[in-house]
């Protein structure tokens, strides 16, 4: 069966007014004029845009840091992704739609710099810059900013978590046979 | 060893029942009684209706799940068995809402806890919201039968160890505490409650009153939908559904006609409110949706030297009601204490951080028990409360507004339960807040808890009890519907599951729907035969 992906133009991220206030709106209302990445699935995903891809490569090594226990299986993170790539895919539309609009945020040039202090290329992002940003959100007194924090920290601790390649790192022997 | 699956066997000697997400053509079903909604007041009033003679058909949103589909997997059954693949919140993200979205409704994910409504609660209701013949007398039969029907008794088994810290930890201290009463027959003491029960212990609508609708000639159409009423007058002229894809995302397109002579919807607080909104149901005195109820919970986490294994054993058998009253009905916001079950998907959300500080918090997993206090909102003027709101396209999302009242009672229940914890043997204690690190004394826990900022997100909080949102009274004013279930303004309508109570009920509200719904659908059916 088809699994279309959220709709998620620029214009819905200033219409649900994700940033908020009328400063960031301007950020947004930029963006709308001149991002424009590719709302298609990237390959292999059904929600997922290639330009989301970098950016998750880079914060779900650092949220689970320590969580992988070394030598690290070279397909922890590609399996995280495609748990979240699968969770977004069962969300209602509006829930998919929020999240997605909060990768925009991260990714556009123009939102990502002033609101994550990472003006590079996520891609050339360090850990340490990573971990800064995630405790700036963490902390913010944006409602919106604490938000997007304990989003992608559920999306991604919640699909590395659920599969069996995570336990044995936290001691759980798995479900019992019926 | 095979358990065997009722349900599928039903279907097999012919079972009428309808898949959504597979439809042909667009349907048109017809019965006596329509119920939207298969959770525990669906079920149990199409068990009675469709036992009087009446012509059921149950009509639900999400999939047919059955015990071969439950393997005890976090990365199953949250996206299949959950309102919004678990991702349901409250308006502003900040608490997240557990409810079940399958055939037999959250009754299929909830923790088994059986409680009566509290006489406190019953009480309240009389005197404050014009609620009549819900009296503890009213009311004890009804629950009496629904305790026989789900086999629900105090569970005879030791409690696991993550729930042996309220009893220990509540003996030391003096405070009270007691078994929970659970709906299940031969249980395995497995802990997958939340997961669907693989081995049918639980006595679930999808293993009870669901397969006994079906036995009675009553249909199930479910990936369905119930998007609008259409009205002729003061009644429902009949019912549109929508036929869903087969992750219950987005209708595919089909739809289903239902005529009935009269309607019951059950699909819970959030839901039931929503149909009704979309509907643009008569409501002159703008009380659809408003006072919703959560029991909002707050967790503290506590480190043992011995193995507690938060994962293993009925998830629920000890609780503690010494907070709940204390401070009388209407006083400062008391709170019931529990314990939930701890799987790694969802303990890494709750313990908190990331990287290598919430990894040691997971590696310590095992050593782990988590304590949760659910608030006993909406008995006082200063309560949080919520309102059902529709979004855009037409979906439901709880607008709930945290208050200091609220904000102080989860800061007491901090306390308690770091109390508890510590007495009960606790190495460490860590309330499960951003600002919060372990405390190795009861001393430092009381510092730390008395700083915490306790602000949206940084407070990790959650529900899994949405209450309210059409309730019930005699004054049309402040009521949705009647203190029998009927709709103030709507002739042929009447609600019956959670979204009835004028306030939270101070207890897991499951039997609560059962007791009030078994009642309310034994006078409909007098009424129908008149």
């Amino acid at each position: 069966m088809t699994t279309a992906p959220a709709s998620s133009s620029r214009r819905n991220l200033l219409r649900f007014g994700l940033l908020g206030g009328a400063a960031l709106a301007t950020v947004g209302l930029t963006a709308s004029l001149t991002g424009c990445s590719a709302d298609a699935p990237a390959a292999g995903f059904s929600q997922l845009r290639d330009g989301d891809l970098p950016l998750l490569r880079r914060l779900i090594p650092v949220i689970l840091d320590g969580a992988v226990p070394p030598p690290a299986p070279p397909d922890a993170t590609a399996a995280t992704l495609a748990g979240i790539d699968r969770a977004i895919a069962h969300l209602s539309p509006a829930l998919a739609t929020q999240v997605l609009q909060l990768f925009d945020l991260l990714t556009l040039p123009v939102t990502r710099g002033p609101l994550t202090g990472i003006w590079g290329d996520w891609t050339s992002a360090s850990d340490e810059q990573v971990r800064a940003f995630l405790g700036r959100w963490e902390g913010s007194r944006l409602m919106l900013l604490r938000q997007g924090y304990s989003s992608l920290l559920q999306l991604t601790l919640m699909s590395w978590y659920s599969q069996p390649q995570a336990w044995a790192a936290c001691g759980y022997p798995g479900p019992p046979t019926v | 060893m095979p358990v065997p699956d009722l349900f599928a066997e039903g279907l097999a000697r012919g079972w009428k029942t309808h898949d959504g997400s597979r439809l042909e053509a667009d349907l048109t079903l017809e019965a006596d009684i329509a119920i939207v909604g298969t959770g525990a007041g669906g079920g149990t009033s199409a068990e009675l209706l469709s036992a009087a003679g009446f012509k059921v058909l149950l009509i639900e949103e999400g999939p047919l799940k059955t015990s071969r589909d439950f393997h005890m997997q976090e990365a199953e059954a949250y996206p299949s068995l959950y309102q919004e693949a678990i991702g349901r919140t409250s308006k502003d993200g900040a608490i997240t809402i557990l409810q079940g979205r399958t055939v037999g409704g959250t009754t299929v994910v909830n923790w088994t806890s059986s409680f009566r409504t509290p006489v406190a609660t019953l009480s309240h209701w009389a005197d404050a919201h014009g609620v009549r013949g819900h009296g503890v007398e009213d009311l004890a039969p009804w629950f009496e039968r629904m305790e026989r029907r789900l086999g629900i008794e105090p569970w005879p088994v030791a409690p696991n160890a993550n729930n042996d810290v309220i009893r220990a930890g509540c003996q030391a201290l003096g405070y009270d505490w007691a078994v929970i009463p659970r709906n299940v027959r031969g249980c395995w003491n497995l802990g997958y409650c939340g997961m669907g029960c693989p081995t049918n212990a639980k006595q679930s609508m999808l293993v009870t009153t669901v397969p006994a609708t079906l036995e009675n000639g009553g249909e199930l159409l479910y990936l369905a939908r119930a998007e609008r009423l259409h009205f002729a007058g003061d009644r429902v002229d009949w019912l549109e559904c929508l036929g869903m894809d087969d992750r219950c995302v987005a209708p595919n397109g089909r739809r289903i006609v239902v005529r009935a002579r009269h309607y019951i919807l059950a699909g819970g607080g959030i839901n039931t409110p929503a149909v009704l909104l979309r509907s643009d149901a008569p409501d002159p005195h703008g009380r659809t949706g408003k006072r919703t109820f959560l029991h909002p919970v707050n967790f503290s986490a506590a480190l043992f030297d011995e193995v507690i294994n938060p994962f293993y054993g009925a998830p629920q058998s000890i609780y503690s009601d010494h907070f709940q009253w204390q401070g009388g009905i209407d006083g400062p916001i008391g709170y019931k204490l529990e314990v939930p079950p701890m799987h790694p998907a969802i303990a890494s959300t709750l313990l908190g951080r990331f990287g290598v500080d919430n990894a040691l918090r997971m590696e310590q997993l095992p050593h782990t028990n988590v304590l949760i206090a659910l608030l006993r909102d909406g008995f006082h003027p200063e309560s949080a409360e919520g309102t059902v709101l529709l979004r855009d396209d037409g979906s439901p999302t709880l607008d709930y507004r945290m208050t200091d009242y609220t904000w102080d009672g989860l800061r007491r229940a901090y306390h308690s339960m770091a109390d508890i914890q510590f007495a009960a043997g606790a190495r460490e204690v860590l309330p499960l807040h951003n600002a919060a690190r372990h405390a190795r004394s009861l001393a430092e826990a009381r510092a730390l808890i008395d700083d915490l900022p306790l602000e949206l997100f940084r407070t990790r909080l959650g529900s899994a009890h949405v209450m309210g949102g059409c309730a019930m009274g005699e004054d049309a004013r402040t009521a949705v519907v009647d203190s029998l279930g009927r709709h103030h303004q709507v002739e042929n309508l009447s609600i019956h599951d959670g979204s009835l109570f004028p306030t939270s009920i101070g207890a897991n509200p499951q039997l609560s729907v059962y007791g009030v719904t078994a009642r309310l659908s034994s006078l409909l059916a007098e009424r129908l035969r008149a």
